[in-house]
C-alpha cells in the first residue's frame, strides 16, 4: 500500500473517531446519553427503508449543489452561490407551472424542469459573465446574489403568485400531478437523486478523460500557457458557471415540485451552503461527493427525527453537522501536513 | 587603504555540468564602488553569494583583511561585516518597518520597550537613508524602492563594511534609482566597500569607480570606470569571436512581407513596447539585440498575442493576430519560446506528456487516448534529448535546461508561420544551443518568419538576416547583417540614437 493511500485511510478513520468523540461530548453536555443517542441517530438515518428514504431526500439537493460548486472549482473558481441558484431555479420552474397549470404532463414536466435548470444557469451565468468580462470576484458576486434570489421568491409568493385559496399562507398553488417529479424506488426519494448521480458520473468522466478536462486543468494551472494552447478562460468560466447553476437550479425545482408540492419560503434548509461544504470535503471530486452527500443527508434527517422523538433541541442537528465539517476538514488538513512532511 | 578589505582568489564553482565561476580572482576595497557587470548567468551573483557564504566554493580562497577565512553561513559572513541585499527582499510585509529592523538585530529580547537604545540602533541608518519613511508603516504599504532602502538599512545596521547589492535598480523607477546612486556614493565616501551587481550600463555611469566584467563564469575585463566606454563594456559583456559552426541560413527568396508589425505599443506592469514597427518576409530571421529588460519580453508576448496591444497591429499572412492568442487558428501557426519556461511556457501541475501536447490540445479528439499522447511525447523527448525521458513526470521535476528543451520540442517540432524565440539558448550548453538554433533555422528555411531575441550579439551577427536593437521599449534601428557594425549596435544598446552619438 502506498503511503498516500494509507494516509488517506488514517485521515478518514481518525476523522470519524474524532467526530464521534466530539459529538459524544456535546450530547453528554446537553444531558443526553451519548452512546445511545448516537446509535439512535444512526438508526434514524439509515436504519429502515423509511429513514433511508428521508436521508436520500435530504441528500439529493445537497449532492446537486455540491456538483455545482465542484465544476467551477476545477477551473479555480470558488462559488458559494448554490443556494441562490437553487432558489432562482425554483422560481423559474414554478413560473411555468403557475402559467400553464393545466398543461399535459408530457409538456409541463419537461418544460418545468428545463426552466428550472435554465434559471439556475442564468443566475450563476451572471456571476460568470461578470468574472469573465470585468474580473468581478465570483465568490462575492455569488454570495450576494443568494440574498437577491431568496427575496425574489418571497416577493412572488407574497404577491403575484400567492394562492388565493391558501388563507393567507404565502405559497403558490399546489403543483398539479402533471408537474410533480415522480418518486423512485417506491419511497419519497425522487428522480432528482438519479439525475444527480448520473450528472456526477458524467462530469467525472468528462473532466478526467475528455479534452475538456485538460482545458480546465491548463486554465487553472497557468492562464498564459492556456492562451498559447488556444483555451479561452472567459468562455470556460461562463460554461462551468452555467452548468453548475443548471444543476443547482434543477435541485431547486425538484425540491419544490417533489417535496414541497408548491413554491413557498424556506424550500431549502441551507442546502446550498451544505453542498459547498460537501464539495470541499470531497476534495472537489465528483464521485466522492455522492457518499458524502448521503452521509450528511442522513445526519440532517436523523437530526429531524431526534427532535421529533427524542426531544433533543432542534439546533442539535445543526451543531453536530458543524462538528462533522470542522472535524473532517481538520482531519484532512492534518493528513495533508503529514503527507508533505513525509514527501 | 593599503590593504584590500576582501580578496577572492581562484574561486571556482560548478553547478552540475555548468561552470558558474571559473578561476575568478578580484579584490574589494573600502571607499570604492565596484561594479560587477555581466549578462544573466555570467556568474556574478554566484560569485558574491560565495563571498556571502550562501554557496560553498568548489575551489579558491577568500581573504578578509588579509586573513584567510571560510564562513559556514551567511550569519558568520554578516558578523565579519559582509552584507548583501538581494533582488528578492527578505522583509515581512505584515510587520512594520521598525519591527522588521528590530527582528534583524541579533539577540532580540522577549519584551521590546518602545523607546530603548535598541530601537534607536535599529532606526540609526533608516533615518539617514530615508527620513521620510515612517517606521510605524507596515512594509506592505511601501513602494518597492522604499522596501529596498529598508532592506539596505537592515544590512547596514549589522555594521556591514562590504555592502553587496544584487541588481538593485532592476525594480526601481528612474527617480528612485537616482536616489539610490546618491546613497551608494555616500556609503563609499564613508569608507565602506560597495559591490554593485548589475547588467545595466546606466548604473556604471552613475556611481561605479571600478568595473569588473564577467562572461561565462570568468572575468573578461577589469578597469577603472572612466576608462571604458559603454560600447566597450557591451562588447566585453556579450563577447566577440565565439565562432559558430552552423551553416548560415540562406537569404529569404521573396521580399513580400508576411509579418507586418505596425506602430505596436504595449505595456505589462513596467516593461513596455513603444511604437515598434518592422516587416519580415517568409524565411527571414530578425535578431533583436539589446541589454535585457529593455522591453524585449513584452514585445515577444505581444507578438505572441498574449499581451493586448494598446495601439498598433500585428498582421501575419494578412490576418491580424494581436491579442488573439486563444484563437485556435493562431495557436496553430505561431511558435513561441518565452523566457523563464517554468513560469511562462508550461503548466507545472501537469505531467510532461500533457505539457508537450498543449499546442495540439484543441485538435485532440474529444476523448484523447493517453497512450497516443505518451507515445508522441516519448518520441519528442528522445528527438530533443529531454532528460529524464519520462513523460509521466511533473513539469517542475525538470532542470531549467531540460525544460527549455521540452518547450522547444513542443514549439519547433511543428510547422509554424511565425517563430518568436526569447533567449532560446539560455541555460543550454553549446551543443544544445546549436541544436536549438538548427531547429529555428530549419523553420526559417521552411518559410517561417523568425523573431529571435537574444543577448548573444555574436550569434545574432553570425546567423540573423537583419538585426534590430531595442532600448527602453523602442527599436533604435534595424540593419542587415552585412551592414552591421558592432560600434553602431553598441551605441544603440547604450541608448544613443543614430544621430545622437
Amino acid at each position: 500500500m502506498n503511503p498516500s493511500t494509507s494516509t488517506k485511510i488514517i485521515a478518514v478513520l481518525g476523522g470519524v473517531a474524532a467526530f464521534l468523540g466530539t459529538a459524544a461530548i456535546f450530547l453528554a453536555a446537553i444531558g443526553r446519553p451519548p452512546f445511545a443517542t448516537l446509535m439512535q441517530m444512526a438508526l434514524y438515518a439509515f436504519g429502515d427503508s423509511y429513514s433511508l428514504s428521508e436521508s436520500l431526500v435530504k441528500a439529493t439537493p445537497i449532492l446537486l449543489c455540491a456538483l455545482s460548486v465542484i465544476l467551477p472549482a476545477r477551473l479555480g473558481l470558488i462559488t458559494v452561490g448554490a443556494e441562490g441558484q437553487l432558489y432562482f431555479g425554483a422560481l423559474t420552474g414554478t413560473a411555468v407551472v403557475v402559467s400553464y397549470p393545466a398543461a399535459p404532463m408530457i409538456v409541463l414536466m419537461p418544460a418545468m424542469l428545463v426552466a428550472g435548470a435554465a434559471g439556475g444557469a442564468f443566475w450563476s451565468g451572471v456571476a460568470g459573465l461578470l468574472r469573465a468580462r470585468s474580473n468581478v470576484n465570483e465568490t462575492i458576486s455569488t454570495l450576494l446574489m443568494n440574498y437577491v434570489a431568496v427575496l425574489l421568491v418571497s416577493y412572488v409568493i407574497y404577491g403575484a403568485w400567492k394562492d388565493p385559496t391558501s388563507l393567507g399562507w404565502p405559497a403558490t398553488i399546489p403543483f398539479p400531478k402533471a408537474a410533480t417529479v415522480p418518486s423512485v424506488f417506491g419511497t419519497r426519494a425522487h428522480a432528482g437523486l438519479v439525475v444527480g448521480i448520473i450528472a456526477a458520473v458524467i462530469l467525472h468522466i468528462a473532466v478526467t478523460y475528455a479534452r475538456w478536462g485538460l482545458a480546465l486543468r491548463v486554465l487553472a494551472g497557468n492562464r498564459k500557457v492556456a492562451s498559447m494552447a488556444g483555451f479561452d478562460f472567459n468562455r470556460q468560466t461562463l460554461l462551468v458557471m452555467a452548468i453548475g447553476g443548471a444543476l443547482a437550479g434543477f435541485a431547486g425545482i425538484c425540491e419544490t415540485s417533489a417535496i414541497q408540492g408548491r413554491l413557498q419560503a424556506g424550500i431549502s434548509v441551507g442546502y446550498g451552503l451544505t453542498g459547498f461544504l460537501v464539495a470541499w470535503l470531497s476534495g472537489q471530486h465528483f464521485l466522492r461527493a455522492i457518499p458524502i452527500a448521503v452521509l450528511v443527508g442522513g445526519l440532517i434527517a436523523a437530526g429531524d427525527a431526534l427532535q421529533l422523538y427524542a426531544k433533543v433541541p432542534s439546533a442539535s442537528a445543526t451543531i453536530m453537522q458543524g462538528l462533522l465539517f470542522a472535524v473532517a476538514l481538520g482531519a484532512s488538513g492534518l493528513a495533508g501536513k503529514r503527507t508533505t512532511r513525509h514527501g | 587603504m593599503a590593504e584590500p578589505l576582501v580578496t577572492l582568489s581562484a574561486i571556482r564553482k560548478q553547478f552540475g555540468s555548468v561552470l558558474a565561476n571559473d578561476d575568478v580572482s578580484l579584490t574589494i576595497n573600502g571607499g570604492e564602488v565596484l561594479a560587477l557587470l555581466g549578462e544573466n548567468g555570467a556568474g556574478k551573483s554566484t560569485l558574491m553569494k560565495i563571498l556571502y557564504a550562501l554557496y560553498a566554493a568548489d575551489g579558491g580562497t577568500i581573504l578578509i583583511d588579509g586573513r584567510p577565512t571560510s564562513f559556514a553561513s551567511p550569519r558568520e559572513a554578516m558578523a565579519a561585516g559582509i552584507g548583501m541585499v538581494f533582488q528578492q527582499f527578505s522583509l515581512v510585509p505584515a510587520l512594520s518597518v521598525l519591527e522588521n529592523l528590530l527582528a534583524a538585530l541579533p539577540g532580540a529580547p522577549w519584551l521590546q520597550p518602545r523607546r530603548s537604545a535598541r530601537v534607536q540602533a535599529a532606526l540609526r541608518w533608516l533615518t539617514r537613508l530615508a527620513p521620510n519613511i515612517n517606521p510605524g508603516t507596515a512594509v506592505r504599504a511601501l513602494s518597492v524602492g522604499e522596501r529596498q532602502l529598508v532592506e539596505l538599512a537592515k544590512v547596514l545596521n549589522l555594521n556591514a563594511r562590504v555592502v553587496i547589492l544584487d541588481e538593485p535598480t532592476s525594480v526601481l523607477t528612474p527617480a528612485e534609482a537616482e536616489r539610490l546612486y546618491g546613497f551608494i556614493r555616500t556609503l563609499a565616501a564613508e569608507g565602506k566597500a560597495v559591490v554593485l551587481i548589475t547588467h545595466k550600463l546606466a548604473d556604471i555611469a552613475a556611481c561605479a569607480n571600478r568595473i569588473i566584467v564577467m562572461r561565462g563564469g570568468r572575468i573578461v575585463d577589469a578597469a577603472p570606470a572612466r576608462e571604458r566606454s559603454p560600447e566597450a563594456l557591451v562588447d566585453a559583456m556579450v563577447g566577440r569571436g565565439v565562432v559558430g559552426s552552423l551553416p548560415v541560413p540562406a537569404a529569404p527568396t521573396s521580399h513580400v512581407p508576411v509579418l507586418q508589425v505596425r506602430g505596436l505599443t504595449a505595456q505589462v506592469q513596467g516593461p513596455f513596447v513603444r511604437h515598434v514597427s518592422f516587416e519580415l518576409a517568409a524565411g527571414e530571421i530578425l535578431g533583436i539585440a539589446g541589454v535585457s529588460g529593455n522591453g524585449q519580453f513584452t514585445l515577444a508576448e505581444t507578438l505572441a498575442g498574449l499581451v493586448p496591444a494598446s495601439t498598433g497591429d500585428v498582421v501575419l499572412d494578412g490576418v491580424s493576430i494581436a491579442s488573439r492568442a486563444h484563437d485556435g487558428a493562431i495557436a496553430g501557426s505561431v511558435a513561441y519560446i518565452p523566457e523563464r519556461p517554468l513560469d511562462n511556457a508550461v503548466v507545472a501541475e501537469l505531467d510532461l506528456a500533457l505539457n508537450l501536447s498543449l499546442r495540439e490540445a484543441r485538435r485532440l479528439p474529444l476523448f484523447p487516448r493517453r497512450e497516443t499522447i505518451v507515445r508522441r511525447a516519448e518520441a519528442l523527448m528522445a528527438r530533443y534529448d529531454v532528460r529524464p525521458p519520462r513523460p509521466a513526470l511533473g513539469a517542475s521535476a525538470l532542470s531549467g535546461g531540460n525544460l527549455q528543451k521540452l518547450v522547444i520540442a513542443r514549439e519547433l517540432s511543428r510547422k509554424a508561420k511565425l517563430v518568436i524565440a526569447c533567449y532560446p539558448a539560455m541555460g543550454l550548453d553549446v551543443l544544445a544551443a546549436q541544436a536549438v538554433y538548427r531547429e529555428m533555422f530549419r523553420q526559417a528555411a521552411d518559410g517561417a518568419c523568425v523573431v529571435w531575441i537574444s543577448e548573444e550579439l555574436d550569434d545574432l551577427l553570425s546567423y540573423a538576416h537583419r538585426i534590430a536593437v531595442m532600448h527602453d521599449g523602442a527599436i533604435m534601428g534595424i540593419v542587415r547583417r552585412e551592414d552591421a557594425d558592432r560600434q553602431v549596435l553598441g551605441r544603440w544598446m547604450a541608448g544613443h540614437g543614430r544621430n545622437a552619438a
